[in-house]
C-alpha cells in the first residue's frame, strides 16, 4: 500500500506549492507600485563639492540628540567615530585616492518607500506625513529585521545595553526641527554643503546645479530614483562616482514594493488561506473513516 | 488503531545527565545575556544582526521539526492510515521545536517585552512577512499542542473504556480532528514560505546565488523534504523496528517522497540561479561559492544514497540519506541568512562560544524533554 506518487504530488500542488506559486500566476493583479514622493516630504541635499569635512554637523547632531561620544583612544581624539553606530547617527566620511579627495555625509536616507517600515512586524518604524522615518520605542520588539533589510545599513541596535534601543537619524523630528525649523546638521553647516527643505524643491535645486556647472558634477542626483527614491539627495564631484563613496547602486524600484506584491498576492483579504483551509478540512473530514483502513 | 505505548525506563540516564550539563552551561550564559545585553555574549553586530540564535533556533529549527506537517499531510490528506504510527512522535518533536523557536526569540530579540505587540491590534503590521511568520508560528504551536493532547490524555483515561473527563475530552478532540489537521497543514505552509520570504527584502544584500523572488516557494519545498527526512531519522534513532518489513517499506516510501520533492527543489533552484545570472559567481573561488557547492554536494550525495528501490529498503541508507539531505537543507538556510548575506563587504560573522552554548544548551533541553515525554506518555508505536 504505497502512497501513490501521483496522488501525493497532486496534494502538494493543491496545498503546498500552490500557495507559494500564486504570485507567478496572478502576480501582476496585486502588484504594489513603489510609493511616490509627496509634495510635503522634507529632506536634505548634500553636495560634496561644497563640503570641507569640518564635521560641525557631527558635533551638532550629537549635541541636539544627546548622543555619547566615541573616543579614538589610539589617536587620542575625543570623538572620532569610524562609521555610523548606536552612538553616531550622522557622520562625514572621506574617500581619498592619488588625485582626489571627496567627502560623503551618511545618515538615514528617509527612503520614499522604506524596507524597514515594510518589514517591521510591530509598526515600530513609521513614515510620517512629512516623509521622515521615525522609530517608536513602545512598539519595537528588537528583532533587528530593520538592521538586516536596510539597503543603506542605517538602523543600529544598542548591543551593549541590557534593553537596547534602535538608533537612527530622525531628522531631529523631536529635537532641533521643532525648535529651529531644521535639523541640527543642516543648521550647523557653515558652507551650505547640506541644506534642508522640501525634497521636491531640493531635487530641482540639485538639477539646477548640475545644469549650471555640468563639468563640476557627476550627472546624476543620487536618491532621485535609487531604491524607489529617497528624501535625502546627494551630488558628487565629477571625479568621484557615487560607488566610490560607499553608496550602493540600487534598482529604481523599492524592494519593499517587490516584497509586498508577493505578500499581498498570497494574503489579500486572507482569501487564499481560507479557501485552502476549507479544502484541507473537507478532505480530512472525508478521510475520517478511511483512517482505520489498510 | 493506536498501539502507542510509553517507552518506560529510568529518566536520569548518563546521556540525559550529559545533556543537562550542556543545558546548565547555556543557562549560565543566558543569565549573563539578560543582565548585560546581547553584545556581552554574542558576536552579533551591526553588519550581522541575525546570527545563530535566529538562524539556527528559528529558521533551521522550524524546518528541522517539520515532521508534524508532513505526517499530518500523508495521514489525513492523502489518507494513509497506516502511517499514523509516525504522527505522534513527529508532532511531539514539532511541538517542542516550535516552542523552543518561540523561546529563542525571547533571548534573541533586544526588546523582548515588545514581542507582545504582535498580538496588539494597533501595532500589527500586516504588510510584514515577519509579522505573518510570528502569528502563524504562534497559532501552529497551539495546533500542535491540541494534536499531541490525546497522547497525554490517554495516560489519564481509566482502563477498560470507562468514561471520565479525559476520555470525553479525548473523544471530542477526535471529533474535531479534521479541523485541527487542516490548520496543521495550512499554517506550516504559510510560515515555512514566510521564513524564506524574509530574505527577499534583503534585496542585493543577499548574493544572487540565493536571492530570488521564488525564495518563499523554495523554502516550503525544502521544508517538505526536510520534514520527511527528520521523521525517518528520528524513527531510526528511537523506534528502529527494522525487523518489521512493512515498517521499513513505509520509511522507504516516505524517503521516496523526500527524494522527488528534493529533485523538484533542485530544479527550481537551478533555474533561478541561471535566470539570476549567478552561474558565473558559482564558478568563482570564494567563501560564498565554497558553501554553495558544499550545499549541493550534500544534496547530491543524499539523493544518491536513496536512489533506487534497493537502497530504499536498506535502513542504513535510509538513515544516512535522510541525515545528509537534512544537512543540505540546513546549509541552504545558513547560506541564505549568514554566508550569502553581506551588508558590509569584507566583514564576516562567526558565533562566539557563549552564543553557541546558549543555542546548544537550549537544544539539549529540548532533547531532554522529548526523551522524558516518550518514556512517560504513549507516543511511540512499536510492534
Amino acid at each position: 500500500m504505497d502512497i501513490k506518487r501521483r496522488s501525493f504530488l497532486k496534494g502538494i500542488a493543491g496545498a503546498g506549492a500552490g500557495v507559494a506559486a500564486t504570485p507567478l500566476i496572478s502576480g501582476t493583479a496585486l502588484a504594489r507600485e513603489s510609493y511616490k514622493l509627496q509634495d510635503e516630504h522634507v529632506g536634505m541635499l548634500y553636495d560634496n563639492t561644497r563640503c570641507v569635512g569640518c564635521k560641525s554637523c557631527e558635533v551638532a547632531c550629537k549635541r541636539a540628540n544627546n548622543l555619547p561620544v566615541e573616543p579614538d583612544e589610539a589617536l587620542g581624539i575625543y570623538d572620532a567615530p569610524r562609521d555610523l553606530s548606536e552612538k553616531t547617527m550622522n557622520i562625514i566620511k572621506m574617500y581619498k585616492d592619488e588625485d582626489e579627495t571627496a567627502y560623503i555625509k551618511r545618515q538615514c536616507m528617509h527612503c520614499v518607500d522604506p524596507s524597514c517600515v515594510s518589514g517591521c512586524p510591530v509598526s515600530a518604524l513609521n513614515k510620517q506625513p512629512n516623509g521622515i522615518v521615525t522609530w517608536d520605542a513602545d512598539a519595537c520588539c528588537g528583532c533587528r529585521y530593520c538592521e538586516m533589510n536596510c539597503p543603506f545599513n542605517i538602523p543600529k541596535y544598542e548591543y551593549n545595553e541590557f534593553y537596547g534601543k534602535i538608533v537612527k537619524c530622525e531628522m531631529c523630528i523631536n529635537t532641533n526641527l521643532p525648535k529651529h525649523g531644521q535639523p541640527a546638521c543642516t543648521e550647523a553647516c557653515p558652507n551650505e554643503a547640506v541644506i534642508f527643505g522640501k525634497t521636491k524643491a531640493l531635487l530641482a535645486e540639485a538639477k539646477r546645479r548640475i545644469k549650471e556647472s555640468p563639468h563640476l558634477y557627476v550627472n546624476q542626483v543620487y536618491g532621485e530614483k535609487e531604491g524607489g527614491g529617497t528624501s535625502v539627495l546627494y551630488l558628487t564631484k565629477a571625479a568621484v562616482p557615487f560607488s566610490k563613496l560607499g553608496l550602493p547602486s540600487l534598482p529604481d524600484y523599492s524592494q519593499a514594493s517587490a516584497s509586498e506584491s508577493i505578500q499581498h498576492t498570497l494574503y489579500q483579504g486572507l482569501i487564499a488561506p481560507i479557501v485552502i483551509y476549507a479544502g484541507l478540512a473537507a478532505i480530512a473530514f472525508k478521510n475520517r473513516s478511511g483512517d482505520k483502513e489498510e | 488503531m493506536d498501539h502507542a505505548k510509553p517507552v518506560g525506563g529510568k529518566i536520569f540516564t548518563p546521556p540525559i545527565l550529559f545533556l543537562s550539563l550542556l543545558f546548565l552551561i547555556g543557562f549560565y550564559f543566558l543569565v549573563v545575556r539578560y543582565i548585560y545585553g546581547i553584545g556581552s555574549v554574542s558576536n552579533l553586530s551591526h553588519h550581522q544582526a541575525w546570527g545563530v540564535w535566529k538562524v539556527m533556533g528559528v529558521l533551521v529549527g522550524a524546518a528541522l521539526v517539520n515532521g508534524g506537517y508532513v505526517t499530518a499531510f500523508v495521514v489525513y490528506i492523502i489518507n494513509k492510515g497506516t502511517y499514523h504510527r509516525f504522527v505522534r512522535q513527529a508532532v511531539l518533536f514539532s511541538l517542542l521545536g516550535y516552542s523552543f523557536a518561540g523561546f529563542s526569540l525571547a533571548y534573541d530579540t533586544g526588546r523582548y517585552i515588545g514581542l507582545l505587540n504582535f498580538f496588539i491590534p494597533k501595532y500589527m503590521q500586516t504588510n510584514s512577512v515577519l509579522f505573518e511568520v510570528g502569528i502563524c508560528i504562534t497559532a501552529y504551536i497551539l495546533i500542535l499542542a491540541i494534536e499531541i493532547l490525546p497522547a497525554i490524555l490517554e495516560k489519564f483515561m481509566p482502563e477498560g473504556g470507562q468514561q471520565n473527563w479525559a476520555a470525553s475530552l479525548h473523544a471530542y478532540l477526535n471529533k474535531i480532528l479534521f479541523l485541527t489537521v487542516a490548520f496543521g497543514v495550512l499554517l506550516p505552509t504559510m510560515h515555512q514560505s514566510g521564513l524564506g520570504g524574509l530574505a527577499f527584502l534583503f534585496g542585493q544584500k543577499l548574493s544572487p546565488l540565493w536571492q530570488t523572488p521564488l525564495i518563499s516557494l523554495l523554502y516550503v519545498i525544502s521544508s517538505i523534504f526536510m520534514g520527511f527526512c527528520i521523521v525517518i531519522a528520528l524513527e531510526c534513532l528511537t523506534v528502529a523496528d527494522f525487523k518489521s518489513k512493512s515498517y521499513v517499506n513505509m520509511l522507504g516510501t516516505m524517503m521516496k517522497m523526500a527524494f522527488y520533492v528534493a529533485i523538484l527543489y533542485s530544479v527550481i533552484r537551478w533555474i533561478e540561479i541561471f535566470r539570476n545570472g549567478a552561474a558565473g559567481q558559482a564558478m568563482e573561488l570564494s567563501f560564498e561559492s565554497l558553501f554553495f557547492w558544499a550545499e549541493w554536494i550534500l544534496i547530491v550525495i543524499g539523493l544518491y544514497l536513496v536512489s533506487g528501490q534497493k537502497k530504499l529498503s536498506s535502513p542504513k541508507n535510509l538513515f544516512l540519506g535522510s541525515c545528509v539531505l537534512l544537512t543540505g537543507g540546513i546549509l541552504y538556510r545558513l547560506n541564505t541568512y549568514i554566508i550569502g548575506y553581506e551588508s558590509v563587504p569584507g566583514l564576516t560573522y562567526f558565533p562566539s562560544l557563549p552564543e553557541l552554548m546558549i543555542s546548544i544548551g537550549m537544544f539539549a533541553l529540548q532533547i531532554i524533554i522529548f526523551i522524558t515525554i516518550i518514556k512517560i506518555f504513549p507516543v511511540i508505536t512499536k510492534e
